[in-house]
């Protein structure tokens, strides 16, 4: 029972302060201490989420988004996956293209637009290459950095044991490697909506990327603190099945 | 060992923090503050009015002619300009009471009267719809608004394009749900339109005077009869109510510098094309369909204002009903 209690507390704790913060923020727009031209309050943003919910927008905005946003980690995930992996087990081959792959990460995706609706066009593949691109970096530098430092010890037990190759690939290192991957996957799961926001410019006319993008074009502020809002809750989840797949996998490391 | 690690980490991280932050502070626009004018009088300059302008506007050629400055001067004044790339950033700066005085096209006022931002219309432009149109192909296969059909357009949503392009189909007996519309930026639509994603775009000038130079575009319609497409001059309520004079003052500034714009084609065109970015000739071919000037918010400008704020209501861009009068009774 005790420990019942404190499992529960434990999972309330997090919460305090945001909701002190919400708290706070109902209370002075409340006071009109904080003008509603300046940041709306709580309950206005809470009256856009239920009419935007209500009409059917805010499901439409968000499944679109999640379809764009799954596609482009699937593909951009396994890309950088693989290019982490075979740097990280090649030596020659991430002397080949580890530079380029490091110079490729830091172009902002704005500036890339007109290159990617030259490539793409404006339908939906432009949209999901922009998605992929910014899934690929993170899990391709966790991946490789978990790769490389996999406890040599560890190898050197596996090979005592006789494995070797594929073997001591599958039993040793990509363990070995898993935590440092999942660690990718979380970060990039955040990255993957955020990428959104830049994506859904280019001919759009749903997702949440475009909602925040068109909120901000017509002035419409508790729009925008929604959007600000969905994405904190959204990368919130992100995390937690971050986690969850953490906690599956990584049981002989705990 | 460990220490030092985090000693050295701990150094890099403040490094770069202060480096981002005077990179920040470098960043912020300067304002150029003109004071050249405050010698040679007797006035004492110790207001600054603050000005929100885009570079291809009427309020851009005043900035570059420097009139404005030597006026105000004499009523103590000291002028700041602000540069904006886009109409809602501009608003946004009017909201924040960054800015006294502003121009945009004629939908962010719209924006910003819906979302309840204290300002005025103070005045308007002159007409200028020869520059703003649907752009086509040269061999496309469209040759009237009716043949628009089931094609994709491009425009930016919620711009003056936008009003013009609901307009022509309505005056074509088309709806709007007839066209594939492609939301995209004037940077953007040039691409999508060059590389044929969109079989039409709709933008105004600078940038389809342009297109039609360099990108095989011809101009299925312009925006004759559809819309005005003006400017408007927009000041910060409180300013407005406070310093009528200033304001005044400053109309006449603009009209004395739109002037000059219409009878001085040449060195106008000198003077933008750098600025802009855009080649002379098709800055000739814009600065040519274009009469800069001011006009007085009268009765039937407010009406083509408020229609155009009412079509926004019914495309569902703006959440409500706004009646435009009530910011233009200056």
């Amino acid at each position: 029972m005790k420990t019942f209690i404190k499992e529960a507390v434990k999972s309330i704790i997090p919460w305090i302060l945001p909701f002190l913060l919400l708290l706070v923020w109902q209370i002075l727009s409340f006071d009109g201490i904080i003008s509603s031209r300046i940041l709306p309050s709580p309950l206005a943003v809470l009256k856009a989420f239920l009419t935007l919910s209500m009409t059917g927008e805010l499901f439409d905005h968000v499944s679109i988004s999640l379809e764009r946003a799954l596609t482009g980690f699937l593909i951009g995930g396994s890309i950088g996956f693989l290019l982490g992996l075979f740097n990280g087990v090649f030596k020659w081959l991430e002397l080949f293209t580890d530079t380029s792959i490091q110079m490729l990460r830091n172009i902002p995706h704005l500036a890339l637009i007109p290159l990617v609706i030259l490539w793409f066009g404006i339908g939906e593949t432009s949209k999901i290459f922009l998605v992929a691109l910014g899934v690929l970096f993170p899990v391709y530098i966790n991946t490789y950095h978990g790769i490389r430092s996999v406890d040599k010890r560890l190898i050197e037990m596996g090979k005592a044991y006789g494995l070797k190759g594929v073997s001591l690939f599958l039993a040793v290192i990509f363990p070995g490697a898993l935590s440092s991957i999942l660690v990718g996957v979380r970060f990039s799961l955040g990255v993957m909506w955020l990428t959104l926001i830049v994506a859904e410019t280019i001919s759009a006319h749903s997702g949440i990327g475009y909602m925040a993008m068109n909120a901000r074009e017509f002035l419409q502020m508790d729009i925008i603190v929604l959007s600000i809002l969905l994405y904190a809750l959204l990368g919130k989840l992100s995390d937690v099945i971050a986690r969850f797949f953490e906690r599956k996998w990584l049981k002989w490391n705990t | 060992m460990k220490v030092k690690r985090l000693t050295l980490f701990l150094t890099m991280l403040c490094t770069f923090l202060l480096a981002s932050l005077f990179l920040a502070g470098c960043g912020k626009s300067e304002p150029d503050k003109s004071k050249s004018a405050a010698k040679n009088d007797k006035v004492k300059i110790t207001k600054t009015i603050r000005i929100g302008y885009q570079k291809n506007g009427p309020l851009f050629i005043l900035k570059s002619l420097g009139t404005l400055e030597k006026r105000l001067a004499k009523k103590g004044y000291q002028v700041e300009w602000n540069e904006f790339q886009a109409g809602p950033a501009l608003m946004e700066a009017l909201n924040a009471g960054s800015i006294d005085i502003g121009r945009t096209g004629d939908s962010p006022p719209i924006f910003a009267q819906a979302a309840g931002i204290p300002f005025v219309y103070i005045a308007a432009g002159k007409p200028k719809f020869y520059g703003s149109g649907i752009l086509v192909h040269d061999n496309s296969s469209i040759k009237s608004i009716k043949d628009l059909k089931g094609k994709t357009i491009g425009f930016a949503k919620g711009s003056s394009s936008h009003y013009l392009l609901v307009k022509a189909l309505e005056k074509a007996g088309l709806k709007y749900s007839d066209i594939t519309p492609a939301f995209l930026q004037p940077g953007d639509g040039r691409i999508a339109f060059e590389q044929k994603k969109i079989d039409a775009w709709v933008v105004w000038d600078p940038f389809s005077a342009a297109a039609e130079t360099g990108a095989n575009a011809k101009m299925l319609t312009n925006g004759e009869g559809l819309t005005t497409d003006r400017d408007f001059f927009l000041a910060n309520e409180e300013f407005a109510k406070k310093h009528k004079d200033i304001i005044n003052e400053m109309i006449d500034e603009i009209k004395a510098s739109s002037e000059w714009a219409n009878s001085h084609h040449a060195e106008l065109i000198k003077m933008l094309a750098p600025l802009l970015k855009i080649d002379e000739p098709s800055l000739k071919i814009a600065v040519e369909r274009r009469e800069y000037g001011v006009d007085e918010l009268t009765p039937q400008l407010i009406k083509e204002q408020q229609q155009i704020a009412d079509t926004f209501y019914d495309l569902k861009i703006i959440p409500k009903k706004i009646i435009v009068k009530d910011l233009m009774n200056h």
